[in-house]
């Protein structure tokens, strides 16, 4: 990522040193840029501070400390009408006492910018010309989300913020707007910071990964470097990763009990206490029958359905959890003995992350 | 064996029939006991002594202050009343406890200590009749008067009426409404009060209705000159129950229609057109 100053003059958002506090919680200090056209998606869980951190930005909550800038403009004190951040919510907050095309022209009205031709434009481009005398009441979840969408765009935002607008969506729509939120966020010509808790969400929208535990920010980069190398043991579950249990870390090797050793990907360089993680997905089981060795076998524990994949825990003295298609573990049984696969290369070694 | 299982099966109904009956029963008495001298105060008088009381200067005279002075105390506690019930609704601050259990008071304290407390404030020697009476208005014994002691009574029903109607808008519609570019005055303007019309609508019938029927702080206040209830006990007072029974039921037709037709105004279709005007 670019210097913060110079993310931020050239239309990007730079947030600096940004600290609030609420009640008992604390968020911050907050430090992070996002480049016109980017998406930064911020990851964590409940509670961890995602939430006040987009509503900072917006403006909604008083900051202790820091500076926000967007544009080359400090909007640190600025009323949220001035700030020209659109925002979308998890629950579309749409005004019910309004239809679509009078919801879509809301921002231009309050401008007095009344525009009927950019309000049906905008209603065309995301596919709702034919829902404008609607109310939202009588909507889909799919068609809020897509009226919210083109009510914040319509006014021509600075800075686009999201906050889990697919929570509320059943499955084949989430994934639908998810595509539609991706193509729109990539297309336009500002910085976007979207929130959720969603790692396969987080992954398929993000341009940057910025990782928030307790209000505090573990982990900002690239989504493939925060996908590859997780900063800590509280990253890497949160991006899918399982611990290798009883293995431990020794300088560049990694000891499994029965006394073999690997090398794991990244063992080099950790000082402080780290442990070796994997992807269950990376993890290859064979049937054990007609097959010599013994390393990673060990019986089927847990057999858990997840749509179109399968979780398996296989016991033994290495336990593995292994993520497979449901079609291709159709036939093994809970005991089945089988054998844990870890190809090459695909264990890491990630510091443990603080209580 | 299936004779077992429906006895079974009825025993287990019976308790939820007896339940059910009994919340009628019980619902159906207070139905009753609020008709009844409605019916029988209906019944002490004829139309002919309906007539007499629609003659009657003096009853007309006081049932048109009655209405013109509670749609006014009305309008006036609403005008008030909204936007402490914003403030209420949306504003954390120390000593809101405090404020909302002042704001409920005038239905706790009994009307005629309302009435000798507001004599202290509005009389002519009163904090605010004092000054007041150098510019000329004076409340004691005025319209002024009567609709201070209606404000006083009606003004909580405003309040909490409208408060529980803007608790009920999302906030998250009127931040939706800042990031569009709306003011605070403007996301008002726009977005919770129309989401809140049915409530400000019933805020301001219910506290009419209230104001219409006050008699206790009103008599002390302003005695003079004669709203409908006051006139109603003095018709009592110096003829006896059935010659002021005529005006009672005038009076009560009056305030009954008013209210009926403010209600289903209210919950029909002024409400949804005004709550779609922004």
């Amino acid at each position: 990522m670019a210097l913060d100053a110079d993310v931020a003059a050239e239309g990007g958002l730079a947030a600096s040193e940004l600290t609030l506090t609420l009640g008992t919680f604390a968020l911050g200090p907050i430090s992070l840029a996002v480049a016109p056209g980017r998406t930064l998606v911020v990851l964590g869980p409940s509670g961890s501070g995602k939430t006040v951190f987009l509503e900072s930005l917006a403006g909604f909550r008083p900051l202790r400390g820091g500076r926000i800038v967007l544009g080359g403009r400090d909007i640190t004190g600025t009323p949220t009408e001035q700030r020209q951040v659109g925002l979308m919510f998890q629950d579309y907050a749409l005004f019910p006492h309004l239809t679509v095309h009078e919801n879509v022209g809301f921002g231009l009205r309050i401008r007095h910018q009344q525009d009927a031709g950019r309000i049906d434009a905008m209603l065309r481009d995301l596919g709702l010309s034919h829902l404008g005398g609607r109310r939202p009441a009588t909507l889909s979840g799919g068609e809020r989300q897509r009226v919210a969408l083109a009510r914040a765009l319509v006014v021509e935002p600075g800075l686009m913020l999201l906050d889990e607008p697919l929570s509320a969506l059943d499955a084949p729509t989430r994934e639908v707007v998810r595509d539609l939120l991706r193509s729109t966020l990539r297309a336009l010509p500002i910085p976007s910071i979207y929130v959720t808790h969603d790692q396969d969400e987080a992954v398929a929208l993000a341009d940057d990964l910025a990782v928030f535990r307790n209000g505090r920010l573990v982990q900002l980069g690239p989504v493939d470097e925060v996908v590859d190398r997780p900063a800590d043991t509280f990253v890497a579950r949160f991006m899918g990763m399982e611990l290798l249990v009883g293995a431990t870390v020794r300088g560049e090797r990694l000891l499994l009990p029965g006394g073999r050793e690997i090398a794991p990907l990244s063992a080099a360089g950790w000082s402080g206490p780290c442990c070796a993680c994997y992807r269950p997905e990376d993890v290859v089981l064979f049937p054990t029958k007609g097959l010599a060795g013994d390393l990673f076998d060990g019986p089927l524990e847990r057999i858990t359905p997840q749509g179109a994949l399968t979780r398996l825990t296989v016991g033994g003295p290495v336990p593995f959890t292994a993520l497979a298609f449901r079609r291709s573990v159709a036939g093994l049984a809970l005991g089945t003995p089988v054998r844990a696969l870890l190809p090459a290369g695909t264990i890491r070694v990630v510091a443990v992350a603080p209580d | 064996m299936y004779g077992a299982q429906a006895r079974a099966v009825g025993m287990r109904y019976a308790p939820r029939q007896a339940f059910t009956v009994a919340m009628w029963l019980l619902g159906g008495l207070l139905v009753v006991f609020i008709i009844l001298p409605m019916v029988r105060l209906a019944m002490a008088t004829s139309v002919h002594g309906l007539a007499g009381a629609v003659r009657n200067p003096d009853v007309r005279a006081s049932i048109q202050l009655s209405l013109q002075d509670a749609l006014a105390a009305a309008a006036i506690a609403t005008f008030c009343g909204v936007p402490l019930a914003w403030v209420l609704a949306r504003k954390h601050f120390p000593g809101k406890g405090f404020v909302e259990g002042v704001v409920d008071l005038p239905l706790a304290v009994p009307h005629t200590v309302v009435g000798i407390a507001l004599l202290f404030v509005f009389g002519r020697k009163g904090w605010v009749g004092a000054p007041a009476g150098h510019l000329g208005i004076s409340f004691f014994g005025t319209q002024w008067g009567i609709i201070v002691g209606m404000m006083f009574v009606s003004a909580p029903f405003v309040v909490d009426t409208v408060r529980v109607a803007m608790e009920d808008v999302d906030p998250r519609l009127e931040q939706a409404a800042r990031t569009l570019g709306a003011s605070p005055w403007q996301t008002f303007r726009h977005v919770t009060l129309p989401l809140s019309t049915r409530g400000v609508l019933s805020g301001f019938v219910l506290a009419y209705a209230r104001a219409i029927s006050e008699f206790g702080a009103v008599v002390i206040l302003a005695y003079f000159p004669l709203t409908a209830p006051v006139e109603v006990y003095d018709l009592y007072l110096q003829e006896g129950l059935d010659q002021s029974a005529a005006a009672a039921v005038l009076l009560l037709i009056v305030t009954l229609a008013t209210f009926l037709v403010f209600r289903s105004l209210t919950a029909g279709g002024v409400g949804r057109w005004l709550s779609t005007r922004t």
